[in-house]
């Protein structure tokens, strides 16, 4: 049998021969998934959170309200405006609805009403849950065209300037709602003003899937010191180098055993992230392999580097453990990023986890392909080089 | 070539050490023979193993072993020797099985020849039926047992053995004394190191004496006896105390007798040959009516030639 391949099988039957392991493995990267995901409000379903607002209370706003509730695209989240808005702000939903009251008057010849739609400037979802709404309005047609509901879409993030440039922005966009509403009386649309998508969006359950996987993939390959330091304690590494086996060979061998578990466990972690939580993984799988492998690599050459500071198996557990979770909290894994302060954005560059977290978001929250992650993956290999070049030359027997 | 093994003014200084471990140790060992170095705790025999198995980069000196050297082709060195660690090196959590195919692995063997080797050193170390348990159930004995097998699966020409029977109990110890005799029995060339001199006596046909990171003697058990000149030591336990100092001055001046102490119930004696002193020594005792109740016959052993050489005990 291979050398290497040997090395490589007898440090995971080592490593899982003792049952505590699966629990790091599977056991709790799933649970932990699922509760940041709960905790913050992911659905299990994978449709648009929608937050409306129902200020009229009558049973046409109720009927839209049905009918966007039965819709594929988005779930209704109701709430009073104040509630609704500070969810919005604080980004647990990419676009909010509200119903004036008066639609009921409306209908029965009062004045005209005007439905506000607020999206997340640039994002994806948030299209689609305007054109959600624009459908349930087409199909209520004829009791909306009688009460004379035009829709107005404004997308922000954050609230404008001032009063002014509100008042502009939906008289402009109330002048071409009615233009439209006059030769399209069922397909209501508004653009905007162009605006550029300055900062991400996040949703829940993407973020509590790549979070669990960066964090707990990260630990453990942290963790391939301890087969180093429990190498040099049990003797076997003195045994092994005294036997015709190359220090490169036992590094090799050791590393893509570990790489190769992480990168196993990784899939089956996405795999739960896509059951459990909706989460697309899958479009792209040579993105998605890409980003895995170049995780995988910068996480286990920090491990092999680290191996070559710590005496004992003890030590190398515990600084595992403490500098994987600061390091996956510092990386965005646990709570996004966007919501750090600007300067703790751009310090926690220097963290492998960031990139990861970047080249995994952009997979699975942007949907997007190969050529999106590359600089993330090209970064983590950076990290890859740098971590191995000093491990490899630190490491000693002694 | 005679020699299998040539130790050539062999140095180890470690880094911040006062003193080199192994300071120009030089001897060579002859095909098929057991060569035990014998030395007390921290004499340098673990570096000096060390060193012969390529694990450590000696700071002078060199080894030979069967034409390469250990510093210069490593690699071929390597697959030439087996080594058996003084620290039992295995991994707890996999049977004994388990690691003995993955060190087989590790010397290049698999398969079904690899099978029949596991088969057969698991006979000899008599651990058959146990091959299949976690090594962490084993007792230390049992332990060191697998810890040899590892070393001896590939066959090896050489075989350092460092104090393979430390701190085991006596029938594990006479298992692994008998297997070594065994091996070399069937051609295996052993280097043997330990600081019990009854090992060393028992099963090498030459002996190095090694303190302080110097080897401060060679040859066989007969030739380092030798040193300290053919003396016996006779031991005599009396009854009563008191009469110690009178039986000693007595004993002083029996003709053979070189010297003569005493010390609560015993009386010490030098003879050059304690056979043909001792009815002397019965009769003046009887002639004075002390009761002789114990009587202790030493030949010159490894521990008298380690005290005439360093003026300290082998073991403390
Ligand atoms: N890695 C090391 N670094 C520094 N000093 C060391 C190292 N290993 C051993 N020494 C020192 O070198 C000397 C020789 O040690 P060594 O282990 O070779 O002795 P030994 O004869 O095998 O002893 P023992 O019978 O206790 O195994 C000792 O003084 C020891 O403290
Ligand atoms: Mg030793």
């Amino acid at each position: 049998m291979n050398k290497i391949l040997a090395i490589a099988f007898k440090d995971n039957f080592v490593r899982f021969s003792s049952p505590g392991e699966w629990l790091f493995f599977l056991v709790l990267p799933v649970i932990f998934s699922v509760v940041i995901g709960l905790a913050t409000g992911a659905q299990t379903d994978s449709r648009i959170a929608l937050l409306v607002v129902d200020q009229d209370g009558g049973e046409l706003a109720r009927d839209l309200i049905d009918v966007l509730q039965d819709s594929k695209t988005v779930a209704v989240r109701e709430y009073l405006l104040s509630e609704a808005e500070e969810k919005f702000r604080e980004r647990q939903a990419p676009a909010m609805l509200v119903i004036p009251a008066g639609l009921a008057e409306a209908q029965a010849g009062g004045e005209e009403v005007e439905l506000q739609f607020t999206e997340a400037a640039g994002n994806v979802d948030a299209v689609a849950a305007r054109q959600a709404v624009q459908a349930a309005l087409g199909s209520l047609g004829r009791a909306l065209q009688a009460a004379g509901v035009s829709l107005t879409a404004a997308a922000e993030i954050r609230p404008f300037a001032d009063q002014a440039a509100r008042d502009a922005f939906f008289q402009d966009g109330k002048d071409k709602a009615a233009a439209l509403f006059a030769d399209q009386p069922e397909r209501i649309l508004v653009t905007g003003p162009a605006q550029k998508a300055e900062e991400d969006f996040w949703r829940p359950n993407t973020q509590a899937s790549a979070g669990t996987i960066v964090t707990w993939v990260f630990i453990p390959l942290l963790a391939i010191s301890e087969f180093f330091a429990l190498e040099r304690q049990l003797g076997t590494l003195r045994r092994m180098l005294s036997a015709p086996v190359s220090k490169a060979v036992y590094l090799l061998g050791t590393i893509t055993g570990q790489l190769g578990t992480a990168l196993l466990q990784m899939l089956i972690l996405a795999g739960f992230g896509t059951l459990l939580l909706g989460v697309s993984w899958w479009h792209d799988l040579a993105a998605t392999l890409t980003i895995f492998l170049a995780f995988g690599l910068a996480s286990v050459a920090f491990g092999t580097m680290l191996g070559t500071f710590v005496k004992t198996q003890g030590q190398a557990s515990g600084l595992s453990l403490a500098l994987g979770m600061s390091m996956a909290l510092l990386g965005g894994c646990w709570y996004p990023l966007e919501l750090f302060p600007e300067f703790v954005q751009k310090a926690v560059l220097v963290l492998p986890t960031t990139w990861a977290m970047m080249g995994m978001n952009d997979i699975v929250l942007r949907g997007q392909g190969l050529a999106a992650v590359l600089p993330e993956a090209g970064a983590l290999l950076g990290f890859a080089v740098v971590f191995f070049t000093v491990g490899v030359l630190r490491f000693r027997y002694e | 070539m005679a020699l299998i093994l040539e130790v050539q003014d062999l140095v180890k200084q470690y880094p911040g050490a006062a003193e080199p471990a192994v300071n120009g140790v030089s001897f060579g060992i002859r095909r098929g023979e057991v060569f035990s170095l014998l030395g007390p705790n921290g004499a340098g025999k673990t570096t000096t193993i060390g060193m012969l198995s390529c694990l450590l980069k000696p700071t002078g000196g060199d080894a030979i072993v069967d034409g390469h050297s250990v510093r210069t082709d490593p690699e071929a060195v390597k697959r030439l020797i087996g080594i058996v660690p003084q620290d039992i090196a295995l991994y707890p959590s996999l049977s004994a099985r388990e690691n003995l195919r993955f060190w087989g692995w590790m010397y290049g063997l698999g398969g079904k020849d690899l099978a029949r080797r596991i088969d057969a050193i698991l006979e000899t170390v008599g651990l058959t039926d146990r091959g299949n348990d976690r090594v962490d159930s084993y007792s230390g004995g049992m332990k060191r047992r697998i810890n040899i097998a590892a070393g001896l699966l590939h066959e090896p020409k050489l075989v350092f053995l460092d104090e393979p029977t430390v701190g085991i109990d006596p029938q594990s110890r006479r298992n692994i004394l008998e297997m070594v005799k065994a091996l070399n029995a069937q051609g295996m060339t052993v280097l043997y190191t330990t600081h019990y001199m009854e090992e060393a006596q028992e099963l090498s046909q030459r002996i190095g004496i090694i303190d302080n990171g110097k080897l401060i003697a060679l040859g066989t058990l007969d030739e380092l006896t030798r040193l300290v000149g053919r003396q016996d030591e006779i031991e005599l336990k009396i009854a009563s105390e008191h009469a110690g100092p009178e039986l000693a001055e007595a004993l002083g001046k029996v003709k053979g007798v070189r010297s003569a102490r005493s010390e609560d119930h015993t009386v010490r004696l030098v003879a050059d040959d304690a056979n043909a002193s001792l009815p002397e020594v019965i009769g003046v005792a009887n002639a004075r009516g002390i009761k002789v109740i114990g009587i202790d016959v030493r030949e010159p052993n490894l521990e008298a030639v380690f005290l005439h050489l360093t003026g300290r005990a082998l073991r403390d």
